[in-house]
């Protein structure tokens, strides 16, 4: 089928020993406490954790050294963002800032801001947010109407993001502002990356259904900063936005987030486990394993320097779809008091009440399912 | 030039059956060249088996290439063939097919149906294209890839129900007739549903490894097994 070749995941070096590294790593340095963290766990913040997971070598791992990052190859940090979500490591502090924000200064940004920002999140220790959403403008995103003027002292902002993620721990949010006064849908928008401990910003939270503050509305209010604060050309944000959501959409995070839920049903289940549970675990089984040989070919692709758009896609889908069908599946089928306290019940009362936002976040599932029509040229 | 060999000897034999397959040597396909054979790896096979499947289904061409402890790999590179062709005919009929005064490609229900079917086509591809990399890696010996033979197996049957649907769906009542194309690879798919391991077969066998593995174990095999 045209345009849907595999590309081979051959990452340089020595992945065994890479893993090996890792897994001993985490054996001392990941917290143990809590079960329900270890699912979702790019939702959970942990700043010491992200720290030492950086000193460690395990954050900007693809950022050059010169700006404190590790050199290496992208598909050398797959295998390791695969390892940490897997063993469920709380990597929610650093986890837009390594993966998207980082990427994306290295690309577009100035030399100035590469060397203000990039060091802080090889570290793990500079916190990045997502400004794309606004009330207005959710699937329909180029309704954004945030404005950003430009005057001699700077850019001016006014307006309202929402649903944005970790803006209460960030001290970044990488946004996307209406820069061309009047303009119309996709034109005239760019990025700007603003310092959150600017005046005229303030954060609210959003509590959300399972009672956890992670995202916030942000509110700008005559915000002043630099002309500095420009990313890459002015007037492109909408073509620098869709290369970051291909960064968003591929990852192992798409189907590993659950992890803990399927790792925790094996165990309940034992090695001798009853013929409807070993059939669920057997489908479960493949399609986690299928959808792995889908994230890593188009983390393949990516670094190839190839534009997985449609692939990412693909892989949002079919790993949201599973991801949420999983604790459904797992609840209709092994009997588990629904405030039972195992590991197992609360895994699945949690991943039941999570798992509404996967195909919303990063994109609905309309959306996504849209953007692969585009790619098969029905739109 | 292989799969241009297949296409022109897979096209001969839908008219007179097994003879050109045979007299090509197909079945020297895996056969080292130090034996007089084509050396060919489960890449190969998989190619091949694609163009079989939408070619020649009713012929057992995986029977005459493979041996038979790999029956069910070849039967998975047959349904990828398949759902393949299924899919190219389901987006060629909704860009020509006119209603309303559009084609039915323009409206957003046919276009999302097609999204999760081209999903489905995808994942099936991807898990023929892993197996064989795993069949390649281990010496084509299927106790060392019980496990990707047992989740491929799985994964391609249970698309074959979302694809059957959706492919029919979209063709309305023309893709329902004897004389249309579709129920050429629709019908095989269901066949190939069934054999060499339904679903349940599959998921057990798989449950059961797994569950050997322990929680913890499955994702370490998973990870030591590819990558
Ligand atoms: C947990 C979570 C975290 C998030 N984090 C961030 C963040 O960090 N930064 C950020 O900017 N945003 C974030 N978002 C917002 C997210 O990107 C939006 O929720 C999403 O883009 C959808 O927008 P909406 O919620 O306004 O829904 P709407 O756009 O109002 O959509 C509602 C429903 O209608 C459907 N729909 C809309 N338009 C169409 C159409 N044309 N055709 C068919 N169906 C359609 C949608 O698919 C959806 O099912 C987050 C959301 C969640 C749930």
């Amino acid at each position: 089928m045209q345009g849907f070749a595999l590309y081979p995941f051959d990452p340089p070096g020595d992945v065994a020993a890479l893993r090996t590294d890792l897994r001993g790593w985490l054996a001392m340095n990941q917290p143990q406490d809590d079960v329900v963290a270890r699912a979702n766990c790019w939702a959970s913040f942990d700043p010491d954790f992200s720290r030492a997971l950086g000193a460690a070598g395990y954050v900007g791992m693809t950022l050059p050294a010169q700006y404190g990052g590790g050199d290496h190859h992208p598909l050398e940090r797959y295998v390791v963002i695969e390892e940490l979500l897997a063993a469920g490591a709380p990597v929610g502090a650093h986890w837009i800032a390594d993966r998207q924000t980082g990427p994306l200064i290295l690309r577009y940004g100035s030399e100035e801001q590469r060397e203000r920002y990039l060091p802080g999140i090889a570290k793990g220790e500079l916190y990045a947010c997502i400004g794309l959403s606004e009330p207005g403008a959710g699937s329909d995103l180029a309704a954004v109407r945030t404005i950003a003027r430009e005057t001699t002292e700077g850019w001016r902002i006014n307006g309202q993001k929402i649903w944005t993620t970790g803006a209460h721990f960030s001290h970044i949010m990488l946004a996307l502002v209406r820069t061309e006064e009047g303009s119309e849908r996709n034109a005239g928008l760019s990025q700007l990356l603003i310092d959150l401990d600017t005046p005229g910003i303030t954060i609210r939270p959003i509590i959300d259904m399972a009672g956890h503050h992670d995202f916030n509305e942000v509110f700008f209010d005559d915000v002043l900063v630099p002309h500095g604060a420009l990313v890459g050309t002015r007037g492109q944000g909408w073509k620098q936005v869709t290369a970051e959501l291909g960064l968003e959409r591929s990852g192992p995070e798409r189907y590993l987030s659950s992890h803990a839920l399927l790792a925790a049903l094996v165990d309940a289940a034992g090695p001798d486990p009853d013929p409807a549970v070993a059939g669920l675990i057997g489908e479960l089984t493949a399609e986690m394993w299928t959808l792995r040989q889908l994230s890593m070919s188009t983390a393949a692709k990516l670094a190839a320097g190839e534009d997985p758009m449609v692939e990412a896609s693909v892989v949002k889908e079919l790993g949201n779809a599973f991801e949420q069908d999983m604790p459904r599946r797992v609840q209709a089928i092994v009997d588990c008091a629904w405030d039972g306290d195992t590991d197992l019940a609360k895994l699945l009362r949690a991943l039941l009440i999570a798992s509404p936002s996967f195909s919303l976040r990063g994109g609905t599932r309309e959306v996504i399912r849209g953007i692969i029509a585009r790619g098969l040229g029905l739109r | 030039m292989l799969c241009d060999t297949a296409r022109a000897v897979f096209a001969e034999a839908s008219a007179t059956g097994m003879t050109p397959i045979e007299e090509a040597g197909f079945d020297l396909l895996l056969v080292s060249e130090d034996q007089g054979g084509f050396g060919g790896d489960w890449g190969d096979v998989d190619a091949v088996l694609q163009i079989a499947g939408v070619a020649v289904p009713e012929l057992p061409v995986a029977e005459f290439i493979v041996n038979e402890a790999l029956l069910a790999a070849a039967t998975v590179s047959l349904m990828a063939g398949a759902m393949a062709q299924a899919f190219a005919l389901s987006i060629d009929h909704v860009n020509t097919r006119q209603q309303f005064g559009r084609p039915l490609g323009k409206f957003q229900a046919v276009q999302q149906s097609l999204a999760v079917m081209a999903c489905e086509v995808r994942a099936v591809d991807a898990a023929a294209a892993a197996l064989a990399a795993r069949l390649d890696a281990v010496g084509r010996d299927p106790l060392a890839a019980d496990f990707e033979i047992a989740a491929a197996k799985l994964r391609a049957n249970r698309a074959v129900g979302v694809v059957t649907a959706i492919a029919h769906q979209v063709h309305g009542a023309i893709g329902f007739t004897g004389e249309y194309d579709l129920h050429r690879v629709t019908i095989p798919l269901m066949r190939w549903r069934s054999a060499q391991g339904n679903d349940a077969h599959w998921a057990q066998i798989l449950g059961r490894q797994v569950g050997g593995f322990g929680g913890r174990g499955l994702w370490e095999a998973m990870a030591a097994r590819g990558a």
